[in-house]
């Protein structure tokens, strides 16, 4: 645990540099191929076809703002900014931005621990969220794909999320990379319906490690 | 604070008991509920440590307006200079300050989070019991028909509510009346808020020894205080609610119209027999014969549904709620009284039933109890878990209809149908299942004293071990937790495989000493056996094969994943399941064959040699003819339907290799997605099996690589000849069950959709296929677009 949390200096050196600067740096994160990537996945009808999407780290207080508008708008639960500083603060390094030019337009919030019971490193998408004249242009999986090997960098095994039952668009964005529904979560979330647990492993552990994985 | 607050050593040492109680609820073997007469604090589940600190401060007479007491320190200096040092954003983390609590943490003042932003500011604040009394606006007496009826009507809402998982305080501790019912003085509402508070806690200690409950599906505690003030006293009930209807119906015949009246004494007849079949479920552990309570228990249930009719009938004869209000009914409920009482979460939203469908919901489960009770019919484990299996299918949303089962079933751990031992109930499980002889008690075999002691070994064994037990429990619990639960129960079964194969093999080598022995007899009746671990591989099988096609019934498996799923078992489980059940019926056949040689020997030995009276007994036993050939097949019915299922899980394997092959199948990108994790991770409970031997990954893909290697239409066509073989099993059962019927429409229907495939429909467009999954848990009706 305590060598993950010490991968995480690059972020925290930055996070004294560019205090209250909350336009978007242009990416230079360590570990993932540097974007710019260009999406031309679907036009979609409200923004150019070759709009350039940039991505970032969190490394600035700002940021939080822009995380708790992002998320607030586009899910149903809410979160109280305990939760968001929880997350933000203990795993920087696991917070990405996408941007369209100064604009942040999506942005995914993670942590690393190990598991109770195997110690194995368990990542975890805690929130993921596109704003939606940007949807269906891949940032989403950009995103994730970009948590995923920042985590596998720091020696995950096993990457968990839960999603809703009914979100078809983000089950099939998970399952394209290779998540498989792991568990049914009865009535998980506030409004009583049914949750997934999804998952990823990132290598093959060895079963019995971790057993308890099912219960 | 109220009265009815008890000291605190004795609330604190009673909630202590409590929590332990409900800890070792699975292992509680003789509490004797009956003999509980009062609601103590323990009882009511008063376990929420905010509203703990509540009463224990309330109780020791402490005012808290009095606070600061002690010599309390201002800090706020020193506090904003330590903040200084930290930089924006930077947070001082508490040690124990985790996700938990970060997400439990709300903001006060934000309308999402905090509940009291419900209020208004001049809103008053929600009217008390006693608030209500002294301003007038319930009435504790004389009371009108419609405004009975709207009460009874408005709590038979709130107590569906509850058992569909809503908090308690929420919907029925809205009522005020059953707040203080011994205050109410209009008989038939006191004694209808009465039988309430009893049901209420009657269901309660229902679903806390049943133990089939999650956090999802019911919430067991709620504000004790309220069910502490008054005496509960189950056992009066029936006769306090028959006294009220009695003097009703005195009084109706001298009323003109009747028929208002009438609606009140149905209601209140509806709840006394209710109440009194839920009761006696309750009260199965101390039942002198299981046979005799679930027959009470069934005559109470069949009144109370001949009830409903007339209840739903008249809704409308009472007072209804008001539009765009949140009470069930215009008098007698404060919706909001216990929101402030709440544990500071998140505000839930709570949904009261409407009227028609709660009393649809009652009726639906009056039903679901009568069909519990056909348990008591099934004495042994194999038909007792086939019981089990499809009572969950039909009825596995009701936490209350799953732990009634439980309750008829098996009152505690150790016992089954009443008083009989488990352990004696698996013998005589095993002796129906394929009558090893050395179970039967007629079999001279039976009192040789090593067999006895191995048999006893062993069942002592499935005992401790608890797996039988487990599994009949497991299908208590809701369809998401059963997975969970099965993938553990299927570990266990590896040991209790050992032990019963172990048995298998002392039984040879006994028949090997007696043959030796000269005792011939014995030695035949104890060769060859693999009685036991049939049996055990058997009932593993089962488990298995729930567990893997119950991830189709949550929606766990991509389409991606479909193939291998299929796959296992088509290419072993399901054959497994045959060859267990063939296995048996041989067994079975050669017994009753040598059994008939036997009686042949005997009685010609006894009609040439035997004496006077005795002979007489025998031929009278012997005449008997045996024609019972077709009971020596009892599971040809199963293993029909296993045919089925395994041409079914055939062509599905078959038509996913075959769209696959065909790129019709959305595939994971390969960054980090790994075939052989997922493969291994989803038949991972099989793995600690000796038998069946694990499959390998590797295995899996030699198998899929040579099977794929035909062109695509060969294999649609192979898919669908699959499918065709299932439908002719699927046809040729008589008197087929709807299951059945729509198995065979799933066959049909995919049988046309490949051959359409095969001959190259679609060719160019590479669309993948919906999976419909609506007519059949475990099988789709593969729909193109």
């Amino acid at each position: 645990m305590n060598k993950s949390l010490e991968t995480t200096n690059t972020s925290g050196d930055k996070k004294k540099t560019q205090i209250s600067d909350s336009k978007p740096s242009s990416i230079n994160v360590n570990s993932f191929t540097p974007t710019p990537i260009k999406e031309n996945i679907e036009p979609n009808e409200e923004l150019d076809d070759e709009i350039e999407i940039t991505y970032t780290d969190f490394h600035d207080e700002s940021q939080l703002k822009i995380v708790q508008s992002i998320i607030d708008k586009e899910l149903s639960e809410p979160y109280s900014i305990y939760t968001y500083r929880y997350f933000v603060y203990n795993w920087p390094e696991l917070c990405f931005f996408a941007c369209h030019g100064e604009r942040y337009v999506g942005v995914i919030v993670c942590k690393l621990e190990p598991h109770q019971t195997s110690w194995l490193l368990q990542g975890y998408i805690a929130m993921l969220a596109v704003e939606m004249p940007y949807r269906k242009r891949k940032i989403g999986t950009s995103l994730v794909q970009m948590a995923i090997e920042a985590m596998i960098d720091r020696s995950a095994a096993e990457i968990i999320l839960e999603t809703e039952l009914s979100n078809k668009p983000a089950l099939a964005l998970y399952e394209s990379l290779g998540f498989i529904r792991e568990k049914r979560l009865l009535r998980y979330y506030m409004n009583g319906v049914d949750a997934f647990r999804l998952k990823l492993w990132t290598r093959d552990v060895t079963p019995q490690d971790s057993s308890e994985d099912y219960v | 604070m109220n009265a009815s607050i008890l000291d605190p050593p004795d609330f604190q040492a009673a909630t202590a008991a409590a929590a332990a109680a409900a800890r070792a609820h699975t292992e509680q073997t003789d509490l004797d509920l009956a003999e509980q007469e009062q609601w103590s604090m323990s009882e009511c589940g008063f376990m929420d440590p905010e509203v703990q600190r509540t009463i224990r401060s309330a109780s020791g007479a402490e005012d808290i307006t009095q606070y600061p007491l002690h010599g309390w320190v201002d800090v706020t200096a020193e506090f904003h200079e330590a903040c200084a040092e930290l930089l924006p954003g930077e947070l001082a983390q508490d040690m124990l300050f985790g996700l938990f609590e970060a997400m439990s943490a709300i903001e006060i003042m934000d309308p999402k989070m905090d509940v009291g932003m419900g209020f208004d500011k001049q809103d008053l604040p929600p009217p008390s019991f006693e608030a209500a009394v002294a301003m007038g606006v319930i009435k504790l007496d004389e009371l009108t028909t419609a405004e009975l009826i709207g009460i009874f009507d408005a709590l038979f809402a709130c107590f569906v509510s509850w058992l569909e998982g809503n908090s308690m305080d929420q919907v029925l501790f809205t009522c005020l009346y059953l707040h203080a019912p011994a205050q109410i003085q209009d008989r038939p509402l006191r004694a209808f808020c009465t039988a309430v508070r009893n049901l209420i806690a009657v269901v309660k200690n229902i679903i806390v020894m049943a133990g089939v409950n999650e956090e999802e599906d019911f919430q067991l505690y709620g504000n004790s205080a309220l069910l502490a003030a008054e005496k509960a006293q189950p056992a009066s009930i029936a006769p306090m609610l028959k006294e009220v209807e009695d003097s009703l119906v005195r009084k109706c015949k001298q009323l003109s119209s009747p028929e208002d009246s009438m609606s009140v004494v149905h209601r209140l007849r509806f709840m006394r027999h209710l109440f009194q079949a839920i009761y006696q479920v309750e009260l199965m552990a101390g039942a002198d014969s299981a046979e005799e309570a679930i027959n009470d228990i069934y005559k109470n249930l069949n009144v109370a549904s001949e009830l409903m009719p007339l209840i739903r009938r008249t809704i409308d004869r009472g007072t209804q709620p008001v539009d765009g209000s949140e009470a069930p009914n215009p008098m007698g409920f404060s919706p909001r009284i216990h929101d402030r009482s709440q544990p500071p979460t998140f505000p839930r939203s709570i949904k009261i039933r409407d009227r028609p469908s709660s009393y649809q919901f009652l009726e639906e489960m009056i039903s679901r109890f009568k069909y519990a009770c056909k348990i008591i019919r099934h004495k042994d484990y194999y038909s007792a878990l086939n019981f089990f299996i499809e009572y969950s299918r039909k009825s596995g949303q009701c936490i209350l209809s799953r732990s009634v089962l439980q309750s008829l079933f098996s009152s505690s751990i150790r016992l089954v149908h009443g008083k009989q031992p488990m352990k004696q109930f698996l013998r005589h499980s095993v002796q129906i299942f394929n009558s090893p002889p050395v179970l039967n008690a007629k079999h001279p075999v039976a009192s040789d004293p090593k067999v006895q002691q191995h048999l006893e070994t062993f069942f002592r064994y499935c005992i401790n071990m608890n797996t039988f037990n487990q599994f009949i429990r497991i299908c208590g619990f809701n369809r998401a937790r059963q997975r969970d639960k099965l993938a553990r129960l299927i570990e266990n079964f590896d040991t209790i495989q050992v032990d019963a194969a172990r048995l298998d093999s002392l039984m040879n080598q006994l028949a090997n000493e007696r043959a030796l022995e000269g005792n011939e007899l014995h030695a035949t009746a104890l060769k060859h056996s693999t009685h036991f671990s049939t049996w055990v591989l058997y009932n593993c099988f089962r488990a298995m094969l729930i567990f893997l096609m119950s991830g189709f019934e949550l929606e766990l498996y991509a389409v991606h994943e479909f193939l291998y799923i299929y796959w296992y078992p088509y290419e072993f489980l399901v054959g497994f399941l045959v060859s267990a059940l063939t296995r048996t019926e041989n067994i079975l056949l050669a017994q009753e064959e040598y059994a008939e040689h036997q009686s042949k020997i005997q009685a010609n030995g006894s009609s040439s040699g035997g004496g006077g009276n005795n002979s007489g007994k025998n031929r009278n036993k012997t005449a008997k003819p045996r024609k019972n050939k077709k009971q020596q097949r009892p599971y040809r019915c199963e293993i029909v339907y296993y045919h089925a299922l395994l041409s079914l899980c055939g062509g599905m394997y078959k038509a996913m290799a075959a769209l696959t092959k065909d790129g019709r199948v959305r595939l994971p990108m390969s960054k980090f997605d790994n075939e052989e994790i997922r493969y291994n991770r989803r038949f991972l409970p099989f793995v600690t099996l000796t038998s069946p031997p694990p499959v390998s990954y590797a295995e899996f893909k030699n198998i899929r690589d040579h099977m794929m290697r035909p062109s695509v239409e060969e294999l649609y066509t192979l898919a669908a000849k699959h499918f065709d073989q299932a439908r002719n099993v699927l046809e040729s059962i008589q008197n087929p069950e709807q299951e059945i019927l729509d198995l065979l429409q799933i066959a049909r229907t995919n049988f046309v959709v490949m051959n359409v495939l095969a001959r190259g429909h679609q060719k160019g467009l590479k669309r993948q296929p919906d999976f419909d999954f609506s007519k059949h848990n475990y099988f789709p009706i593969i729909k193109l677009k």
